[in-house]
């Protein structure tokens, strides 16, 4: 008997002691949570598609920067892959564990929107960021790029490396992807309204796959052989872009640009054949998130305002129903400061 | 092992394994609640020690909970269903279909899917016990299959949505004050506790897992029973479907994936040999109770939620070595079906 008793109690302290070595910092951040109610700290739950995600990572800086300066606790925590049930019991924990705000990234919006509305319900604040939910689920997004706002920066973008004059061609995803069509649209419009000189020679699919990416980007070479240009509007065909081009002997002549990962494009960046990529900053991303986040709880953002004041920045807050904060112009990552940036 | 109370009284009790995996859950539980429990600003109690957060562990635990009460007669026989995650979810895709593209009623839907779910089992049961394949090969093969067909239905990309409240109720909301899918969970584990336990039935799927042969001669339908356990496991696999999608107000074709393998985990912590022979259901559900508050209890406790996985691995090492201890220690012959570690001696008879 006794020996068995001995057994229990120290498999009972092994198991605890696995479990406070690996908790004992949340513990303490849960502990100091409800101490200070003057000036009140507010506990931020920050879901993500997945925690390992690189993308979501540098967008977990951006937010924990501002938790710190606001003086908020940050949970960063989700799925480690993408997956929506995870989510959705991460966010009913935090109900239960009383969150004051809950910022999510959704994997899939509609299933995502259940949870959040019980949040709701339950007078805990809910904003959005990178990829929204049901507008009846939250109450701002945080929207990192308009595409407007991408479509102007890449054709402003190429326009500027051509001189703005000469042939272009576009590299895509696929033909019926609607994102892509949406950038393009506004590609075109920014073209046709700002440069007379400029020429769109070819728009061709690259299906989201890298071989053929990089075979549509060595055919435009050989079928426009004025081609100063390429613009890749999917992630995969810039850097396939870019090794038809350094393949062809190109460098130089031929410019690529694109909507790609900083990470995926750092070489090809840095041997000079493909000039830069645009993107949002997901730290800023992460940032502004937070900052919505709390002033949603505190009051100094409302449902109704025109734009978002984050110390002496502004943001305009846009949209059918005006509730999409605006992260603003897309960043350009080039040589210069592509090295800062690990997503 | 349920058949402690017949063989020396108390003491067999406190040794069994059973009796050892409740002692790691109360500990694990108290130690949650704990760390895992605070007040908030008004002073109202949050976190682990709420009623509504254990019940949300409920919620959570749900589904795997049916796969892996209706995997411990599996593998009580000696078998083991590596499909039952990939039926799941292509059951969620079969009655999210019905509803959607079909125009079939709610019920009617679920009935589908619950059809599905038996000629699943059914494909299983024939493929093992008619053409003598073994469980592991052929449910390997079902598992891609099953997943792979709720895949060709949705393209990968499709996912059904929209249901009427009175159906998300089902997975969402409060039933007499407890989650909606409670009592469901609650009738299928007294339903298998007491076939496993209190039928002949169960008697018979221990006497197969522990000698097949013998079980053959002693004149039990052998093929006749593991047929049973696979097609009874591919009906629940697609009742926890139906609640899942219920609970996400979703049906996907990735819904449950990797499900097979945390039932899997919950039945071998709760003491059931992998080998087969023997096991409990009670063992089965302390199990998964074991994995349900070490996931949730780092969530609620704002802990680093993936280590879950890190832990509960060592928490099924820690409660086999507990259950095995105190047998060596005690220094008397193990009896072999206590022992899930080593291998059952060859059945000659």
């Amino acid at each position: 008997m006794k020996r068995i008793l001995v057994l229990l109690l120290t498999a009972g302290l092994v198991l605890s002691g696995c479990g406070k070595s690996d908790t004992g910092s949340s513990a303490d951040s849960s502990s100091a949570a409800p101490a200070a109610s003057g000036a009140k700290k507010l506990t931020i739950g920050l879901l993500p598609k997945a925690k390992g995600n690189p993308y979501f990572v540098s967008v977990a800086k951006g937010a924990q920067k501002a938790a710190d300066e606001l003086g908020d606790t940050l949970i960063f925590d989700g799925p480690t892959n993408d997956d929506a049930s995870k989510q959705n019991e991460t966010v009913e924990n935090w109900i239960n564990s009383g969150v004051d705000v809950i910022a999510v990234a959704a994997e899939d919006k509609d299933s995502l929107s259940t949870p959040l509305r019980k949040a709701e319900a339950k007078g805990i604040k809910v904003v959005s960021f990178d990829a929204d939910v049901l507008p009846d689920a939250r109450s701002f997004f945080v929207n990192q790029a308009t595409p407007q706002g991408i479509g102007y920066a890449l054709m402003d973008k190429a326009a500027q490396l051509s001189g703005n004059t000469g042939e272009f061609a576009i590299i895509t995803a696929s033909l019926t992807a609607a994102n892509q069509n949406e950038w393009r649209k506004y590609i075109e419009e920014d073209l046709a309204k700002n440069y007379p000189n400029m020429k769109e020679v070819d728009f061709r699919p690259g299906n989201d796959d890298k071989t053929t990416s990089q075979t549509v980007a060595t055919e435009l070479m050989s079928a426009h052989p004025n081609l100063k240009l390429i613009m890749a509007i999917s992630s995969i065909a810039v850097p396939a872009a870019a090794e038809a081009v350094k393949q062809a002997g190109k460098i130089g002549t031929v410019n690529v640009i694109g909507l790609g990962l900083p990470n995926e494009n750092k070489q090809y960046v840095h041997d000079g054949v493909t000039n830069c990529v645009i993107l949002w900053n997901t730290g800023d991303l992460g940032y502004l998130t937070v900052q919505a986040a709390d002033a949603l709880v505190k009051g100094t953002l409302k449902p109704g305002d025109k734009t978002f004041k984050v110390g002496d920045k502004s943001y305009d807050i846009a949209g059918d129903k005006n509730d999409n904060i605006l992260l603003g112009a897309p960043t350009v990552f080039d040589k210069s400061n592509i090295d800062q940036f690990d997503f | 092992m349920s058949s402690s109370h017949k063989t020396g009284g108390t003491k067999a009790l406190l040794r069994s394994h059973e009796f050892i995996l409740f002692v790691v859950v109360v500990v694990e539980w108290i130690f949650f609640y704990f760390i895992g429990t605070s007040k908030n600003f008004s002073g109202h109690t949050v976190g682990f020690g709420t009623l509504d957060a254990q019940f949300d562990i409920l919620r959570h635990s749900c589904e795997i909970g049916l796969l892996a009460l209706v995997m411990t007669p599996i593998i009580l026989t000696g078998g083991i269903d590596l499909s039952v995650g990939s039926v799941l979810g292509f059951a969620a895709i079969v009655f999210g279909k019905l509803w959607r593209d079909g125009h079939v009623p709610i019920p009617e839907a679920m009935l589908g899917a619950l059809a599905v779910g038996a000629c699943a089992g059914g494909l299983n049961a024939f493929l093992i016990t008619w053409l003598r394949l073994p469980p592991l090969i052929v449910t390997l093969g079902t598992y891609s299959l099953f997943r792979g067909l709720a895949e060709a239905v949705t393209h990968g990309a499709d996912t059904f949505t929209g249901f009427p409240d009175s159906f998300n109720f089902l997975g969402q909301e409060r039933w007499l004050g407890m989650p909606a899918q409670l009592p469901v969970f609650v009738i299928v584990a007294i339903a298998v506790w007491l076939l496993v336990h209190r039928t002949t039935f169960g008697r018979s799927f221990r006497a197969i897992g522990y000698a097949p042969e013998g079980a053959r001669y002693a004149g039990l339908p052998v093929e006749r029973r593991i047929a049973l356990v696979y097609v009874l496991a591919g009906v629940v696999a697609a009742l926890a479907g139906i609640i899942y999608t219920a609970r996400l107000g979703e049906a996907k074709a990735d819904s449950g994936t990797g499900y097979e393998l945390f039932a899997i985990t919950a039945v071998v912590l709760g003491g059931t040999s992998i080998f087969g022979g023997s096991g409990s259901v009670h063992g089965t559900l302390l199990g998964v109770a074991a994995v349900a508050i070490l996931k949730n209890g780092i969530s609620l406790a704002h802990g680093p939620t993936e280590v879950a996985d890190m832990l509960t691995g060592v928490l099924l090492i820690l409660a086999l070595t507990a259950s095995i201890v105190p047998k060596i220690l005690s220094k008397r012959p193990a009896r072999v079906q206590t022992v899930p570690s080593t291998p059952q001696p060859s059945p000659t008879s």
